[in-house]
């Protein structure tokens, strides 16, 4: 059964209960206490050891008709793609689909080439930092002398690979629901079968509608550009590049035909001239 | 996607909105030994050529294609250590050689490696196995279809690294999913013709040295038509690449200095020039082709980096 993620932005509160949530389930370290100034988001964006970010939107004016105000908030995930970008460029097939129909990195295969870094376009995965015996960048546990050994195995402890949200591909092999949906205190995050989950979310465009909202549904069907529909999508009240969503993201390896047949007619061309020049005594 | 209306805050026909300036995408780890790879795996494929072409039973020639050859292996050998010195773990280098994945450039290179290291190998042996300095029986190991074998290797390799920049998600680099790949070869045959010409100087070779150079200006001069098309085709997308200090950088090096000057070295060099003028000529001239070659993979890698900070070249990407 293929699973995924219902991302409904409307009921997002902005706690951040599912960025905690995934640390602790995932054993994450801790992103640092950075503060940005952008509204309450000190996460800024997902990372290798991060695989939730609540981002914040902050919209305001004023005019005739008084302040205008809106705040949008919204849980940013991996998008588990149809066709996705790092599992085709990973040289080592250590990303996989798993029986989930998610995208998984095996972190014990992953030699950190870093090659699906670039191949996302949604900019998802990121390497992860080779392991920091001292701790310093690592959550509390890692500072507790008699726990690092543990730590070295658990994922953080695998740096030097690449990261990314694994839909909690252990949690859902024991039948749990994902730590950050599990957490979600307003049902934002929904976790369940995709296509379950795709006719809820045009149920709830068709609702808001009524009520006189605006909202559109981002990955639910084909996103275009050979990606396809996404497993975990998402229902937002803006345009995507608002909440720095790709409005159109193309699958890299479309581009591979163009590209090698470049390529072969400059071998072809510099062979033949090669050859004019060669022959002649 | 159904159209909605301008939120609070924003008015009608207004830039596309970015959050906080913050980039979409994530920029490359690679580094200096990338660059380098990238650098040195398109030397490597042009010398496939060149000894290839230099196949031919005049004595100049053989000495050429004796240094090309040998060349080349080297390069095979020391590569795959810039390709695991960049990874993460480098330890499970060999977990790239657990599969063969067609949709994976990255996948593809490595093999193209193993099987050009193998096919330059086999070139070395039969070389030494002429010159005496092996056992002649070991010829039978080094058949000549390794020569052509080589040579389409080597085509593979100075061509894959391009395929590899431009089919990721990468603004700049995928905007030139036609340019790059083309502008690799280029560039790696005219270094390869470069490094050639200087070693044959070096050996006391120069008489064959007219034709590497008449090959490395047909090399430039399709490298420098390419970058010319390219820069207009990239539009928004190229800024990283063609302006600003890093644009300035691919300028002076790898145009003027790395394409530009070589070009009209080698074009002075069809003149009747006393022997060691000609010889110091052809000696500038291939050392700025390699200074240029080397910033413009340098500038390729560095442009992607920036351009993946640009918070809105990856709203829309292209196609």
């Amino acid at each position: 059964m293929a699973t995924g993620f219902f991302t409904d932005t409307t009921l997002c509160i902005g706690c951040k209960a599912c960025e905690v949530a995934c640390k602790q389930w995932n054993e994450l370290p801790s992103d640092g206490f950075d503060f940005t100034g952008d509204s309450y988001d000190n996460t800024s964006e997902l990372s290798g050891t991060t695989w939730r970010h609540v981002a914040f939107v902050e919209q305001m004016s004023v005019d005739d008709g008084g302040l205008r105000d809106r705040w949008l908030m919204s849980s940013d995930v991996c998008k588990h793609c149809t066709n996705a970008g790092c599992l085709e460029a990973c040289p080592t097939g250590a990303i996989i689909r798993n029986e989930f129909d998610s995208v998984f990195i095996q972190p014990d295969i992953c030699n950190g080439c870093g090659y699906c870094v670039v191949s996302c376009p949604f900019g998802v995965v990121d390497m992860i930092e080779k392991f920091d015996p001292e701790g310093v960048r690592y959550n509390l546990a890692s500072l507790v002398e008699d726990r690092r050994e543990e730590h070295k195995t658990a994922l953080q402890g695998n740096g030097g690979v690449a990261g990314k949200c694994t839909l909690c591909y252990d949690r859902q092999k024991l039948g749990f629901v994902p730590a950050c949906a599990k957490a979600c205190p307003t049902d934002s995050i929904q976790f369940g079968d995709v296509e379950e989950l795709r006719a809820r979310a045009r149920k709830r465009v068709e609702t808001l509608t009524e009520r006189g909202m605006q909202a559109q549904l981002y990955g639910a069907d084909d996103i275009g550009g050979g990606v396809g529909p996404l497993n975990a999508f998402f229902l937002l009240t803006d345009r995507p590049e608002a909440y720095n969503l790709p409005a159109q993201p193309v699958l890299p390896s479309t581009r591979q035909p163009d590209g090698y047949a470049a390529a072969a007619v400059a071998v072809l061309g510099l062979a033949v001239a090669g050859w004019m020049i060669f022959r002649n005594a | 996607m159904r159209e909605l209306t301008e939120p609070p805050g924003r008015e009608e026909g207004a830039p596309t909105p970015t959050y906080y300036e913050r980039p979409l995408l994530k920029p490359p780890h690679w580094g200096w030994s990338v660059t380098t790879y990238l650098f040195t795996g398109g030397i490597m494929g042009g010398l496939g050529l060149i000894q290839l072409l230099a196949d031919r039973h005049d004595e100049d020639e053989r000495k050429l294609r004796r240094t090309a050859r040998i060349t080349s292996f080297l390069l095979a050998a020391a590569n795959p250590a810039l390709l695991i010195s960049h990874l993460g773990r480098p330890e499970r280098f060999l977990n790239m050689l657990r599969i063969m994945k067609f949709k994976s450039p990255m996948s593809l290179g490595v093999w193209g490696l193993v099987f050009y290291s193998g096919a330059a190998g086999g070139n070395v042996v039969r070389e030494l196995a002429n010159s005496g300095v092996v056992p002649r029986w070991l010829r039978f190991f080094a058949p000549g279809i390794l020569t052509p074998a080589q040579a389409l290797l080597g085509a593979f390799t100075a061509g894959y690294t391009g395929v590899l920049l431009s089919a990721t998600a990468n603004p700049f680099w995928s905007s030139g999913k036609r340019h790059i790949p083309a502008a690799s070869v280029a560039s790696g045959l005219s270094s390869a013709c470069a490094l050639s010409t200087l070693l044959s100087v070096l050996e006391g070779n120069g008489r064959v040295t007219h034709k590497i150079e008449r090959l490395e200006l047909v090399a430039a001069t399709a490298e420098l038509a390419i970058l010319a098309h390219f820069e207009r085709h990239a539009g928004n997308y190229g800024t990283p690449f063609f302006t600003g200090a890093r644009g300035k950088r691919m300028r002076t090096y790898t145009i003027q200095a790395g394409i530009l000057a070589p070009m009209a070295l080698n074009l002075l060099g069809m003149l009747p020039l006393p022997k060691p003028v000609d010889a110091t000529r052809s000696v500038i001239a291939s050392v700025l082709t390699l200074v240029g070659g080397y910033i413009f993979r340098e500038s390729l890698i560095e442009a992607g980096k920036l351009s993946a900070r640009d918070p809105r070249a990856a709203f829309v990407q292209p196609t």
